[in-house]
Formats: C-alpha cells, structure tokens, sequence
C-alpha cells in the first residue's frame, strides 16, 4: 500500500520534471517577402543593396523576429554566406563591398549576385525566397550632391558677370578696411627707420587656400618694398611655400622695375615643425628688430607667440587669419587683424584690380542669397515646411 | 611653355578634383587618390629645397661672421647630426628606443613642450594690454571671456548664473557669430579657388 | 642614459624659459639646438614615412614585378609620376631651368584649389545654412524662440558686417555693428576657453621641473 502510494505520488513529479527540464518548442517566425537586391545609387559601383517587406511577426503576430540576417551568394543554388545582420524593423541593408581584388571584402562591378534574408528569433529562423539577381556599378553623378552643384553654379555666374562688367570698366565700390590701410604706413615706416619688413606667411603649406591668398598680398607687398628699397624678410614653414614665395616676391620686384635688388637668401626655409619655426622668427624678430610685421595665412597655436614678441620688439603688426580660434589673440597683440573673409578680400583691396573687385562683389551678393535663404529657411521651419531643410542636404 | 603650361596644369588637374566630387565612379576615386599621394611625394622632394636653403642661409652668416654665426653653426651641426643618425644602417630610425628617437625625445620634445607653456604669460600679457584699450568691442571680449574663464571656478552663490551665462554665451551668440565667420570664409576660399582655377591668380607662379 | 636624457631635458626647459626675462645666449643656444634638430628630424621621419614606402618600395616592387614575372602592367609604375615631378621641383636650383620647378607647384596649387571650392563650398555654406535653418517661433517654448531669434539675428549681422561693397552706414550700418559685437563674443570665449588650457599646460612643465627632475613634487 505504501509503495503504491509512493509510485502514485512519484510518477508525476517525474513527469513535471521532465516537462520543465526539456526546452519548449519555440514558434519558427513567418519569413520576411519581397526581397529585392538592386544597386546602391551613388556610389563607386562596388556596393549592393537590399530591401524586404518584414516578416508578419515582426511587431505582430508571434512577435518573435529579433533581427534580420543577410545572405547572398553568386547562383542561387551555391551555398550563401552572411552579408550582415540588422534588427527587426528594419528592411535596408547596404551590402558595401571592397574595390580591391585582394581584400576579402571584394565585391566587382558588373558581377550577379542573389539575396536571401533570415528571419531570426533566437536560435530559430526562416528564410525567405531568393531575390532577383542584381550586379553593381558606379554611377557618373552623386544625385545627393545637386545642392552643392546648384552652389558652384550660382556663384560662378555671380563671379564671371561681375568680373565681365569689371572688365568692361563698370566701377565697383568697396568699403575701407582698417588693416589693408595701414599697409603703405607701415612699409613707409620700415624705410624711415631703415629696418626690414617681416612677412609670416603662417603654418600653411601651398595647398592651403588662405597661403595662397597670403601670396597674392606678400606680392604686392614686396613690389612696395621694392620701390622703397626697403628689405622684406619671410621666413617659411614649408618647402614649397618657400619655393611659391620666392617666385612670387621676385615678381613684385619685377613689376617694381627692381629685380637687381632681390635677394632670393631673404626668402628662406627656417623648419617645419611648430615651434621650432616659432623659435627661430621669434629670434629673428628680437635680432633683425624688424618695423613691421605682418602675419597673413595659417596660424595655430603659435599665434600669440609671434604676435607679443613682435610686440616685445616694438614692431607694427599687421595680422589676418582665417583661423577663428587665433583671432581673439591677433586682437589682443597686433595693431590691425584681418578677421576671416578680410584676408581674402585683402588682394583685391591692395591691387585694386577690377577682376578681383570683381570676384569680391561676387562674393557679397553669395553672402545675400545666403540671407535670403535664411530667412526664407527660417519662415518655412517656422511653419513646418521640411521641403526647404531638405534642399540644402547633402548626401555623402 | 614656361607659364602656358603650368597654367594648362593649374586649371586641368583643378577642374578633375571639381569634377570628381560629382562622379562616384571608381576610376575618378582611383585617380583622385593618386593625386593625393603625387602631392604627397613632391611634397617630400621639397623638403630637399629647404634643407639647402637653411644649409645655405647659416652657412652664409658662418663665413661673413655675421653677428650670432656661432648659433648658426650650432644649427647646422644639430640638423646634420640628426641626418646621420636617421639613416644609420640597419637600424630602425623611428622605433622607439632609436638613438634618433631618444634625441628627439630628450631635446625636442622638452624644449617645444615649454615654448607651448610660455603661452600662459604671453595670454596673459595680451589680455592686460587688449583690455586696457576701453573700447566697446574690447569690453565685449573681456566680459564674454571672463563669463567662460569662471565656468569651472567655483564662486558660491553666483556658480550657478555664471554656468548658465556660459552655456548660454556658448551655444547661442557663439555659434551664431561662428557660423556667419565660416560662411564668410567659405565664400572667400570659393572665390579665391576659383581666381586660380580661371589663371587669375598667379602671383604664386611669379614672372619672367 | 634615462638620467642623463632628463637632466638634459630640464636644462633645456630652463634655457627657453630663461626668455621670459630676456633674450639672452642660453636661450639662443637651446632655439638653434631646436631649429637644427627640428629640421633634422622632420626630413628624416617625411623620408622613412612617406617618401620611401611611396616612392622606393613601390617602384623596386613593380621592377620586381617586371623582372621576375616579366609583366610590365602595374599601377605602381605610376609613381615614377610622382618621382618626375619631385625632380622638377628641385631643378630650381639650378637658375637656367628653374622655371621647370612651376609644373609641379601648378600640380599641388591646381589640385588643392579644385578640391578647396568643392569642400568649403559644402562643409562651410551649405552645411551652415542647413543647420541654421531653424524655426524662429516654437509654440509654447518661449526659451527656445528666443535663442532661435538670437542665432538668427547673429548669423544675419555678422554677415551683413562681412559685406565688402556696402559702407556700414544707416541701417545696414547698425547691423554690421551688431555683427562685430555678436563676433567679439565669440572670441573673448575662444579666448577665455584657452586660457585654461595654456595654463595646464605651464601646470604641465613646473610638474616635470620640480616633480620628475628634483623629485621636489611627489
């Protein structure tokens, strides 16, 4: 009787145990439909993509899919390999490949491949069906760019009619700038006191666009200096600026009808590592005690370095930079600075040239369609008109 | 030939970069590439020119005893010494623990690692001297620069004012004023790329 | 050697402090040991980084390449572009053909103008036009809209100030001058945020005299 009772009492104790030891069977999620591969657009032709219409658990349903998994392989009956994983909700997978035949990324053009995608909850998944073939290639224009296109084109027809109307003789008014008068006071200065003009072109190297912009002023500078017989020193940081500003201060002596006076030693390479190069114009300046100082082009860190010992040898100074962070130090330490856009107005001012006055009212009317953008921008985000936002986006 | 051509270079090689950033095609971002590595290379070449020229430049001041020659001739020893030890063979110049590396280490990185500090008295002295001018603008400068300087101090009862000034001064008129900067800047690079792209800008390439 | 390298290194940082009185031989021993080294070093770590992995090793192997596999089509012959155009640029040493040395300044000056006017053109009106397209009036947030108005009104003065062709007079010219002032904020907190920095930065250097070097500072 005992026994019985115990084998009673026993059995479905087992029984419960062995139902809760051994894992329930999980419900296999329905499979994502729809899979289509095509090419990514704008790109370099080495990138696939993929979309589905998501599984019918997906957020409903069993509501099981965790993640989705991207299969693809070169037939569809060759066995797939992963591409990827995104998770549930999402329906795009860019299948990004490499353009290098040696890395194992690589992905040619012009090749087929098919797509399958998994549909996974947990351990446990579906497979759709395979998707159309699809192969890549490079496209000959990024739609996403159209905004910046639109840019280039506008502003060249602002640049090439007010240089046009220039040209032809139209007189183009631009405002004084404080920094660009005091040049010839400052070079007549250095004559008078028979001491040379020092001329930094900063940290830039030649494919900076504000040295380049620093050329066009070193150039007439030097021609002034040139008519005035008077030494102009330029210390550079970098081999080819040194190279572009030997040419360029030869031209200006050139053009001043001195070229006997050039002396190519005073356009000279010091180094090019920071402070290094702070070190030795700074020696320069406490030795030489040069009348005038500009700094004109790319500066960092160093900026108040140069500008307060310049300061300390008792030098007018002159500075531009389109640098923000080093302005505030220009400020502080030299008489005049050159803020931002200035220093590349700065060639037109001197030269007085009417296409480079040109190009300057060129510039003026880009800072007006800006405006007009802004305000116009700020009425339709006001009213919720996301179509203006999306104007100005720019894929890359 | 001698400013026909560099001028054909200027604007060919100039317009493909415009061009390319339009065109994803893999040829364009190959050759793109290989632009940049080209300018890489001369780039180097170049450092050859200035070499010579600090060679030429103390050595001239070392024969005509100029004032100070015995500095340039310390120069001049510094950068052949470094040279030699760049380049002794079998040994690897740039691994640390070089001779070359230990130089570097123990010379440079001292002295440029202190002429970085000296900027703490000069940002000093440029302030007193900048704020002493009592102009409007200059009081601007100081008030905005004092609110940021005092964010992180703490000053009792006014923290919390002087906080949100900051942060306000920083996200608001701040980036305001940033962005009508670069703006402006963007327009004046446009204007100036485009100047080279067109051969009106030259002066870089001098004269005959 | 660790000790030697450090006393070496704590002469030398008192020699270019030493310039905070005046400038003095110390000073100009250390700044022309400084100018030497300096140039010394960057040709050497620009040859064995750029000029030798580019230049050396990429055409040894496409002679390699040609030699051994007898196939002449390789992209790093390419190189010898670059290696050509180096040349030029140094024939600027010798006065009758230095002219030559402008084909490879044109090549980085036409390059570097081409890309500039696409990528400012981008990155600094683009870019800055879209993130300050922003809506003046928020609903029920009147923080917000004032902000929004302010960086409006910022943007807006402190481009009418960068107008070239226009005299800052009337209207137009009481704009441009709250551009400058919106401007001056914006660099009295440059300004005040690198004061900081500066200052650790000598915190730095009194930490290695008088903690690394007298062990004064634990």
């Amino acid at each position: 009787m005992k026994k019985t009772k115990f084998i009673i009492l026993i059995i479905p104790l087992i029984l419960i145990f062995f139902n809760l030891s051994s894992p329930q069977e999980k419900p296999v999620p329905l499979p994502p439909t729809e899979v289509k591969a095509f090419d990514t657009p704008n790109d370099n032709g080495h990138s696939l993509s993929v979309t589905w219409k998501l599984s019918p658990d997906d957020g409903a349903g069993k509501n099981n899919v965790v993640a989705y998994e991207i299969l693809r392989a070169e037939s569809p009956k060759e066995e797939f390999e992963v591409r990827g994983m995104v998770p549930s909700g999402e329906n795009l997978f860019d299948d990004k490949g490499s353009r290098e035949k040696e890395d194992k990324n690589y992905l040619p053009s012009h090749k087929n491949y098919y797509y399958k995608i998994r549909a996974k909850a947990d351990n446990i998944f579906s497979e759709s069906e395979v998707s159309n073939p699809a192969f890549a290639y490079g496209q000959w224009y990024h739609t996403g760019k159209t905004p910046v296109l639109a840019g280039v084109i506008i502003f060249s027809i602002f640049a090439l009619t007010f240089i046009t109307l220039a040209r032809k003789g139209k007189k183009l008014y631009i405002r004084p700038l404080p920094g660009i008068e005091a040049v010839d006071e400052a070079v007549g200065r250095a004559t008078e006191m028979g001491k040379p003009i020092l001329y930094v072109l900063g940290l830039g190297t030649a494919a900076d666009i504000a040295t380049i912009a620093s050329f066009t002023i070193l150039n007439r500078i030097a021609k002034i200096t040139a008519e005035h017989r008077t030494t102009i020193l330029v210390p550079c940081y970098d081999s080819v600026v040194m190279a572009a500003a030997q040419e360029t201060v030869r031209a200006g002596y050139l053009e001043a009808g001195r070229p006997d006076i050039y002396k190519e030693e005073n356009v000279f390479f010091v180094t090019s590592m920071q402070f290094a190069y702070v070190a030795g114009v700074n020696g320069l300046m406490l030795r030489e005690k040069p009348a005038t100082n500009f700094y004109l082009g790319k500066f960092y860190a160093e900026s108040l370095l140069l500008a307060e010992t310049g300061s300390i040898a008792g030098s007018i100074q002159i500075s531009g930079t389109d640098e923000i962070a080093q302005i505030p130090f220009f400020i502080a330490a030299t008489d005049y600075t050159l803020i931002g856009e200035e220093l590349y107005a700065a060639s037109a001012y001197l030269g007085k040239e009417p296409v480079l006055l040109g190009t300057l009212k060129a510039q003026d009317w880009g800072k007006a369609v800006v405006i007009i953008c802004l305000i116009l921008g700020a009425l339709a985000a006001s009213f919720h008109f996301q179509f203006f936002l999306n104007l100005f986006r720019v894929q890359l | 030939m001698r400013r026909t051509l560099p001028f054909a270079l200027v604007t060919g090689v100039g317009f493909f970069m415009l061009v390319q950033y339009f065109v994803p095609k893999e040829e364009f971002e190959i050759a793109y590439e290989w632009i940049l590595d080209w300018t890489i290379v001369i780039g180097c070449f170049a450092m050859l020119l200035g070499l010579w020229s600090l060679t030429r430049v103390n050595i001239s001041k070392v024969q005509r005893k100029t004032p100070g020659w015995g500095y340039s001739l310390i120069a001049i020893a510094g950068m052949v010494f470094m040279l030699l030890v760049g380049f002794i063979p079998g040994q690897k110049s740039l691994e640390r623990g070089s001779t070359f590396m230990l130089l570097f280490e123990y010379i440079y990185i001292p002295i440029q690692a202190t002429m970085f500090s000296l900027l703490a008295f000069y940002i000093a002295s440029a302030a007193y001297r900048a704020f002493r001018a009592r102009t409007v603008l200059a009081t601007i400068l100081l008030l905005s620069a004092i609110i940021i300087m005092l964010r992180l101090v703490p000053l009792g009862p006014l923290s919390e004012i002087n906080q949100w000034l900051a942060n306000f001064i920083l996200t608001v008129p701040n980036m305001a004023a940033k962005r009508a900067f670069w703006i402006g800047v963007g327009l004046g690079v446009t204007a100036t790329s485009l100047k080279i792209l067109l051969g009106i800008e030259r002066t870089y390439m001098g004269r005959d | 050697m660790e000790t030697f390298g450090l006393w070496i290194a704590a002469l030398l940082t008192l020699g270019i402090m030493s310039f905070l009185y005046k400038d003095n031989p110390i000073y100009k021993f250390c700044e022309s040991i400084f100018i030497g080294i300096s140039a010394g070093y960057w040709f050497v770590s620009l040859f064995w980084q750029s000029m030798y992995p580019r230049l050396y090793l990429n055409i040894r192997g496409a002679i390699s390449t040609l030699l051994h596999e007898g196939r002449i089509s390789d992209d790093r012959w390419l190189y010898l572009v670059a290696g050509i155009l180096g040349v030029m640029m140094l024939l600027r040493l010798v006065p009758k053909i230095g002219w030559i040395s402008r084909w490879p300044l044109s090549f980085i000056v036409g390059s570097t103008a081409g890309l500039y006017f696409i990528t400012y053109l981008q990155s600094n009106i683009m870019n800055q036009i879209r993130s300050t397209i922003i809506p003046i009036y928020v609903p029920g947030n009147l923080g917000i809209s004032i902000s929004n108005l302010i960086v409006f009104v910022g943007v807006f003065c402190g481009l009418v100030y960068f107008f070239f062709s226009r005299e800052h007079k009337g209207a137009f010219g009481g704009a441009a001058k709250v551009g400058i002032w919106f401007l001056m904020i914006t660099f009295g907190a440059s300004f005040g945020f690198t004061v900081m920095s500066r200052m650790s930065l000598l915190i730095g250097r009194i930490d290695f005299l008088f903690g690394t070097w007298l062990g004064l500072i634990k």
